[in-house]
Formats: C-alpha cells, sequence, structure tokens
C-alpha cells in the first residue's frame, strides 16, 4: 500500500512536469494549426540553456528559468517570423515534414555544441527530500512540479483575460475575423510560437533538474508532449494538466506491475484508445 | 505516358539491373539500400501519396517483414521465401486489424496515431521471448549481394507497377477520390473503409517484403533498428521530395536522397544529417509539391517557381 502511495506521488510528480512539455505544443497546435514535431528539441535546447547557466553563470535552475524562458521565446519568435510564416498556408503534412526538419537540424547543431555527452543539473538540494507519512517528496521534484502547475494555470489565466491572451484565442477560432479586428498576424503568430517555444524552454530547464539531458532527448519527449495534448484536448490548457498527470500516473503504474519496458506502451496505447474512442481528447467536445 | 518515355524506362531499368556486373561491391550495397529505400517510398505512396494518409506507422510493416523472416528462418529453421510469406501474413493481419480504428482518424490524428503504433510495437516487440526480446535475433549469414540487390530491384518494379495499375485502375480512382473529398467519394458509392484498408495492407504488403530481404541481408535484426521510427520519416521526406500521388516521383526522391545522403557521410561525415535536414526545410518551403512537379514546371515559369510557392502558403 506505502509502496503504491509512493507510485502514485511519482507518477503525479512527474505528471506535472509533463503538463508544461505540452502545453507549448498544444498552444502552437491549437491556434497555429502547426504539429510542432521540433517541441521536443526545443525542450532539448531550454534544458542545454538552463544547464550553461547553471555550470558557467552558478544561477540556480529554478531562478535562471525566466532568463531561458525570454532566450526561448526570442529563438521561436524569429523562427516563425523568419521561416515558419513562409509555410502555414500549406498543406498540413508539409508543416509536419518542415518542423520534422528543423528536429533534425536543432539536434546536429546540439551535438556539435554541446557535444553527446549526458548532462545533469545538480543543485546543492537535489538529493533532499521530505518525509510525508509513508512517502518521500524530493525537493527538486516538487519544486519543478508545482512551478509546472503555475505556468499551466498561469497561461490559462493569460489566455483569458489579458489583451494578447485573446487575440490568441479569436486567431485560433478565426483567422479572417480576428484580422478584420485588427490583429496582424504575422506578429500574432511568431507571438504564440514564441510563447510556446518559451514554455518548452522552461519545460527543459525543469526536466534538467529531475533527468539527465543529452541531445538526442527530443524525440520522445514529443512523443509524449503529443500524447498529452491529446488527451486533455487542445481546447483548454487546464486539459493539459489532466493529460499530464494521467500519463504520468499510468506509466508509473505500468512500470512498477507489468515492468520498465511497458511504461511507453502504457502511455501510448492510451495515446491510440483515445484517438480511437474520443478523438477530440477525454475532456474535449465530441467530434 | 509518351511514347519515348517508355524505352526511357526500360532502358533505365536494364542499367539498374546490370549494376552488380560493372559496380564495385559498395557501389552494389549502397544500391541495396537505395533501392529498398525507394520500395518503402512507393510503399508509403500508396496510403499517403494516393489515399491521402498520413501515415507514420509503415515503418511497423518493414519491422514485421523483417521479424517475419528471422523468426521463420531462425527459430522455425524454415526456407526464406517461406519467412517471406510470413511477414507479409503479419502485415496483412496488422494492417486490417489495426487499420480499421485507426483509418477512422483524419489529418494530424491519424499520423499521430499510427506514429503511436510504432513506438508500442517496438516495446511489444521487444518483450516477446519467440522474437529474442530486446536482444535481437541472428540470421544465417548468406553472402550474395547479388541474389539481394536483383530481389530488391524486381520489387521495386513490382510496387511500381502496381502503383502504375492504381493510377489507371477503378480502384485507383477510388483512393484518389478519398484524398480529395472523402465525403463525396462515400456518396459517390466508393466503400471508403474496405478501399482504405485495402490501401493500407497493400501498402504494407511492399513493406514488409522490403523489411523480410534487409533482414535477410544484413543477417541481424532488434526492435530498436527493426521498427525504427526515423525511418518512416526517411520514406515520407523521399516520397515528397520526388513527388507524392505520382508513379514515379519516389523512386527518383529515393535514390537521388540516397545518393546525396551517401555522398555527404563519405566527404563530409559529421555534418551529413544536418545537411539532410536542412534539404527537408528548404524542400518544403521551395517545392513543396515535389521533385516531379518541380521538373515539370521550372521549363516554364524558372525562377520565379520558387517565388510563387512561397507566396502561395505564406501568411
Amino acid at each position: 500500500m506505502d509502496l503504491l502511495a509512493q507510485i502514485l506521488i511519482n507518477g503525479v510528480l512527474l505528471g506535472g512536469l509533463y503538463a508544461v512539455m505540452a502545453l507549448g505544443l498544444a498552444l502552437v497546435w491549437g491556434v497555429l494549426n502547426i504539429v510542432n514535431l521540433a517541441h521536443g528539441a526545443f525542450i532539448m535546447l531550454g534544458a542545454y540553456v538552463s544547464w550553461h547557466l547553471y555550470t558557467y553563470l552558478h544561477i540556480d535552475p529554478f531562478l535562471g528559468l525566466p532568463i531561458t524562458a525570454v532566450v526561448m521565446f526570442a529563438v521561436g519568435y524569429a523562427m516563425q517570423r523568419g521561416l515558419l510564416n513562409l509555410i502555414v498556408r500549406a498543406p498540413m503534412f508539409n508543416t509536419l515534414l518542415i518542423t520534422f526538419g528543423i528536429e533534425v537540424v536543432l539536434t546536429y547543431l546540439a551535438q556539435l555544441a554541446f557535444s553527446a555527452d549526458f548532462r545533469t543539473i545538480n543543485p546543492s538540494y537535489a538529493g533532499d527530500s521530505f518525509q510525508f507519512g509513508p512517502v518521500v517528496l524530493p525537493v527538486a521534484r516538487l519544486l519543478a512540479f508545482g512551478i509546472a502547475i503555475i505556468l499551466t494555470v498561469g497561461m490559462w489565466l493569460f489566455l483569458l483575460h489579458t489583451k494578447l491572451g485573446r487575440a490568441i484565442r479569436a486567431t485560433a477560432q478565426n483567422l479572417v475575423a480576428a484580422r478584420l479586428y485588427g490583429v496582424e498576424p504575422r506578429h500574432l503568430y511568431a507571438m504564440t510560437f514564441g510563447i510556446g517555444i518559451a514554455l518548452a524552454g522552461a519545460a527543459g530547464g525543469l526536466y534538467g533538474t529531475v533527468s539527465q539531458i543529452n541531445p538526442y532527448i527530443g524525440a520522445s519527449l514529443t512523443a509524449k508532449s503529443f500524447a498529452i495534448s491529446i488527451i486533455g484536448g487542445l481546447e483548454n490548457p487546464l486539459g493539459v494538466i489532466v493529460g499530464g498527470l494521467f500519463l504520468g500516473i499510468i506509466e508509473s503504474l505500468a512500470a512498477l506491475y507489468i515492468g520498465p519496458t511497458f511504461a511507453d506502451v502504457a502511455s501510448f496505447g492510451v495515446l491510440v484508445l483515445v484517438l480511437i474512442v474520443r478523438p477530440s481528447g477525454l475532456l474535449g467536445k465530441t467530434a | 505516358m509518351s511514347a519515348l518515355r517508355v524505352p526511357l524506362i526500360l532502358i533505365a531499368l536494364a542499367v539498374l539491373a546490370a549494376v552488380p556486373w560493372f559496380g564495385s561491391d559498395v557501389l552494389v550495397q549502397f544500391g541495396i539500400n537505395a533501392l529498398l529505400l525507394a520500395v518503402l517510398a512507393q510503399g508509403w505512396n500508396i496510403i499517403g501519396g494516393y489515399t491521402g494518409y498520413a501515415s507514420f506507422g509503415n515503418s511497423v510493416f518493414y519491422g514485421l517483414g523483417s521479424y517475419g523472416v528471422a523468426i521463420a528462418m531462425v527459430q522455425w529453421e524454415l526456407p526464406f521465401a517461406v519467412g517471406l510469406v510470413f511477414g507479409v501474413l503479419l502485415s496483412v493481419i496488422f494492417a486490417v486489424l489495426l487499420g480499421i480504428p485507426v483509418l477512422r482518424l483524419r489529418g494530424h490524428y491519424f499520423a499521430i496515431a499510427t506514429l503511436a503504433l510504432a513506438q508500442v510495437m517496438t516495446a511489444i516487440v521487444s518483450n516477446v521471448k519467440l522474437a529474442g526480446q530486446n536482444i535481437g535475433l541472428v540470421l544465417p549469414p548468406l553472402n550474395n549481394d547479388l541474389l539481394f540487390y536483383e530481389s530488391a530491384l524486381a520489387l521495386l518494379v513490382a510496387v511500381t507497377l502496381t502503383i502504375w495499375w492504381l493510377s489507371r485502375s477503378r480502384f485507383g480512382f477510388g483512393l484518389i477520390a478519398i484524398r480529395e473529398n472523402e465525403e463525396g467519394a462515400a456518396v459517390m458509392g466508393v466503400n471508403t473503409t474496405l478501399y482504405k484498408v485495402m490501401a493500407f495492407a497493400l501498402s504494407g504488403v511492399f513493406s514488409a517484403l522490403a523489411g523480410g530481404i534487409h533482414a535477410y541481408w544484413v543477417t541481424f535484426i532488434d526492435p530498436e533498428s527493426a521498427f525504427d521510427i526515423s525511418l518512416n520519416v526517411k520514406m515520407i521526406i523521399m516520397a515528397v521530395f520526388g513527388g507524392p500521388g505520382t508513379i514515379l516521383g519516389p523512386i527518383v526522391g529515393a535514390l537521388s536522397l540516397s545518393a546525396i545522403s551517401e555522398f555527404l557521410s563519405s566527404e563530409i561525415t559529421s555534418i551529413a544529417g544536418l545537411f539532410f535536414g536542412i534539404v527537408v526545410v528548404a524542400a518544403v518551403v521551395l517545392m513543396p509539391r515535389g521533385l516531379a512537379d518541380m521538373l515539370r514546371r521550372f521549363r516554364k515559369t524558372g525562377w520565379r517557381y520558387f517565388a510563387e510557392n512561397i507566396r502561395a502558403n505564406r501568411l
């Protein structure tokens, strides 16, 4: 029973991090209708930015997150403005291919620049943990979880209540109408992509504190982000929390009861089931 | 098809078939790889190019084909041909069982569901004892590159003839109708579910055969390499680069991209992969309808062709 409680807690803590990973992907997908196959690569880059800040400038990985986010925002804005805006009206398939191409390029550049070695961001408190009844709560994971929830809820409030957030939602609903109301789409698309990449960067910074990073982590993180976005649905950022927690718990349970190699089977099996039964997500409207 | 084109294709085919007699061992080995990739690109062309369903799961068929041969030859000690049939059988079963639910999905959702299936298969096969779990299987070696080369070429001819037949048959027109407007096709009396599953299975048959030949050729398979997802992306890029939904486009794409990447990896090893990514990005921006379309139109419009493509797709 204690073991089960611990596993569930681990799953929840992992799930919070998963939620932030998927948040940016879901935003870009929902608004720009681009499924960004390079999303995981941007998470990887964010993790490296955080790692450099920590290793060379000794900035705490959690305090350094805003810097990582700003750097990644700039990268994302430039990429959308300079490249992706050229193809947003192309068929869906071409956007998949171009983001895959970007993924390959980013992974190679990262490998050239940072080498293929595993890196970890290990602040002094990395090994600390709370004993809470029968379960252990590692400090770093707990902090990452807390920031993840704050970011996700913050994103939700931002989309609901700010001018830019409203413009983003309006564009997602109807580009032509949004244009008539004074939205400048090239800038807005770049802002949205920038925010999505900033979130990916922040997720990368958090990921670096709880796991090892290398240039190749991107692809599997993209796949997980997909699964979460689909389970949670694209309409509402809060859905991503549900999707993230769901995936985190399923993976932890599968690893315990069926075997660690089945963690991915469980998560992707759930993804396929959700797609078949409820294509607009567990929380989404029925298709 | 113009009168000149048939002899040209036959000559090209004769030259390709003669490669093992005048080419070096390295060229033949490169040829086997490139031809098998061309088969995969053509197989994808059936479901992705003609039917309009962007499958990211064709590597599953390839993997099932490889494992069909490996299991039959290693575990049951049956001949290679029986292994091929077994692999094809596995693929068709997979295409029908999973195709029926998954082919109901459209667009991104279909692409992602198939991608997820490919991930799941890797993990499942690494836990199956018969398939050697995650260690893999070692096949009996056969040092006969000539045989592998010619059978890969024969397979490519077979898949291309099938696609040529598609482009002029009732079945093929049904698939194109599904790609252009699925509801419309259904209204016109196309049994869309049956057609889509058949296209998926047909695509799977050729991918499985390519996987089987490859497995026997390299004599070793493990789940990671057999169900490699990047292989999937490769075949799609080759098909799209050449021109999806055309008869010869994917072959041109596969052979030219294989040649480029082979040349680069021998000349400037470290950035070959980087170049591959850049080619993909540039191709999507500048020639989104593939090499075949570019060659056709470039003569008329010249350099404006690229500017027009950008203008058509930008925000």
